[in-house]
């Protein structure tokens, strides 16, 4: 019971941080462009195949995929955003919801229509097996997943603070016209915006596609996933969100330790739920 | 004095559903001026800063700016030509620290390598070292307007619109702000378009000023010619005659 328990709580905050990663992305463009995107999951999804692609391709390991996948989903980020987001932004809010949820359909009917209904996985290679601590163990893609995961939020939060362009998303955010005002070229720095977005979740889909495999409806649990972490950490602290993914993570974890494989998500829906009752600015949310 | 004025307003009329906030417009700023332009409280002041800086754009009329016709212009691309402004209701970046706020202004001119001396010399102007590592969020109406002249002046801008910035200040701070304002038109060669309440500092401050009621320019002169100026008068005396008797 206690040890199940320990080894739960192990894996649920490794796999909390990649979470945070994956939250990061739709953090960014929900907290600076205030736009709702309800594709995130999918394109978490998308990223996962990428990396299946490239890393059977080129008989890669997943880890280094993001290395391609990454400008890819960069550039995917700058098309949707030019061609979708960026109409609806002086639209109302239902066509900007209408709009991203139907891409959402779109991406998975192509993910089914490309790569079929059947799971897909890569054989990964250089980071194998387990670290044994006492009675537990860490499997060691995770671990190295995990810590990526946390130094690239430490290297976003470095970008927003200290660069000309996160000083820019930073300001737009808090007052888009007057940023415009002031010389920010607001089309530019929303297109950066969603595309840095984009480009998290390529490094995500690759760390996640070490001990994971994909398939075309997996974007439904990283977009539950990353709203349930979205929504315990609020908006505004890089912080805050780790630790709600770790939360997030654990309760997952958790959830499949002692109920049933199959109820992961119903853990994760319920914090989401019980964050808007009791809490809705989010844990550490300033707005 | 160039014979081309550096703002030309020509005929703006600004919309809000059927209300007319401005109607045919028309007013010109020659470079190195300090207007003023006044009127009573919804007059459209603000709605018609809003149309000249790109943040509204305008039903009718054309706006010139340095000869180039910016009327339906982006509002960052009319402050890379040289425009700026500051706000009647102060929009300071709120989670920005006052150095980073005015360093985004800075941006608009120059980059990382050497945005930072520009940085330091704008905060030691506006006298806000003090308050420089501060959160704009936990500052008072006084510090907020002078950080949003700082981030005006960081984008180096040659004209300068300032909406109500001596509102709300006292008697001490107005006083520093008419210097500063003087010595930037005088040494830095900016030209002010100011909207402004406090008529000791419209008169002090201004060569020439322009009347707005109901949306619509009634008069045009230096400050004698407009405090004898029968319609001016009346679209004052008429506003508190009005006021008087409702109270
Ligand atoms: N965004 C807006 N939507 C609707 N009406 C507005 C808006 N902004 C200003 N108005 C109206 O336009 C008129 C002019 O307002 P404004 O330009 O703020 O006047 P002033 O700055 O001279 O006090 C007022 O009647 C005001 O209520
Ligand atoms: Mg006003």
């Amino acid at each position: 019971m206690f040890e199940t328990a320990t080894q739960g709580i192990i894996t649920g905050i490794l796999m909390g941080a990649i979470y945070a990663l994956i939250a990061l992305g739709l953090s960014i463009v929900f907290g600076i462009m205030n736009v709702t995107n309800f594709a995130h999951g999918d394109f978490v999804m998308l990223s996962m195949y990428l990396s299946f692609a490239v890393g059977s391709a080129l008989a890669w390991d997943a880890v280094a995929t993001p290395l391609i996948t990454a400008p890819l989903m960069f550039l995917f980020g700058i098309i949707t955003y030019y061609l979708l987001i960026d109409r609806t932004l002086r639209q109302m809010y239902v066509v900007q919801l209408a709009v991203t949820v139907g891409l959402q359909i779109l991406m998975r009917s192509a993910a089914l229509i490309i790569w079929q209904a059947q799971p897909r996985a890569l054989q990964y290679s250089f980071i194998q097996g387990n670290i044994q601590i006492g009675d537990f163990q860490i499997l060691t893609s995770r671990l190295f997943s995990a810590v990526v995961s946390l130094i690239f939020i430490a290297g976003m939060a470095y970008f927003m603070n200290k660069t000309w362009a996160g000083r820019a998303m930073r300001a737009a955010s808090d007052d888009l016209g007057a940023a415009s005002l002031m010389g920010v070229n607001y089309h530019k720095t929303y297109a950066l915006t969603f595309a840095i977005g984009s480009s998290i979740t390529a490094l995500a889909g690759g760390l996640v596609m070490s001990f994971q495999q994909t398939d075309p409806v997996g974007g439904i649990r990283f977009g539950l996933l990353s709203w349930a972490v979205l929504a315990l950490a609020g908006l505004g602290s890089l912080p805050g969100l780790i630790v709600a993914g770790i939360i997030v993570g654990v309760v997952e974890s958790l959830t499949v330790s002692f109920f049933d494989p199959r109820s992961r998500l119903l853990g994760v829906y319920a914090i989401f739920i019980l964050v808007l009752w009791l809490r809705p600015r989010g844990l550490f949310g300033r707005r | 004095m160039d014979a081309e004025p550096i703002l030309k307003v020509a005929d703006v009329t600004k919309k809000f559903g059927n209300l007319v906030a401005v109607n045919r417009a028309s007013l010109e700023v020659n470079r190195g001026e300090i207007v003023g332009l006044i009127g009573p409280n919804g007059a459209g002041k603000t709605t018609l800063f809003n149309a000249i800086s790109g943040l509204y754009r305008p039903e009718e009329g054309t706006v010139f700016f340095k000869g180039m016709n910016i009327t339906n212009w982006l509002p960052h691309k009319i402050c890379k030509l040289g425009m700026s402004r500051t706000f009647q209701v102060t929009r300071a970046f709120t989670h920005m620290t006052v150095e980073d706020t005015v360093r985004v202004g800075a941006y608009n001119r120059f980059n990382e390598k050497n945005v930072q001396d520009k940085v330091d010399q704008v905060i030691k102007v506006c006298e806000l070292v003090d308050i420089r590592k501060r959160v704009c969020e936990d500052l008072g109406l006084a510090s907020l307007r002078k950080v949003e002249l700082a981030r005006a002046l960081a984008t180096e801008p040659e004209m300068l619109l300032l909406d109500e910035a001596g509102a709300g200040l006292n008697a001490t701070e107005l006083a520093t702000f008419m210097d500063l304002i003087k010595k930037l038109n005088q040494e830095s060669q900016i030209t002010f378009c100011v909207v402004e309440h406090v008529m000791q500092m419209v008169m002090g401050l201004c060569q020439r000023i322009v009347v707005l009621d109901s949306g619509e320019i009634i008069a045009a002169g230096t400050p004698n010619e407009i405090s004898n100026n029968a319609r001016v008068i009346e679209a004052y005396l008429g506003k508190r005659a009005v006021h008087a008797r409702n109270q």
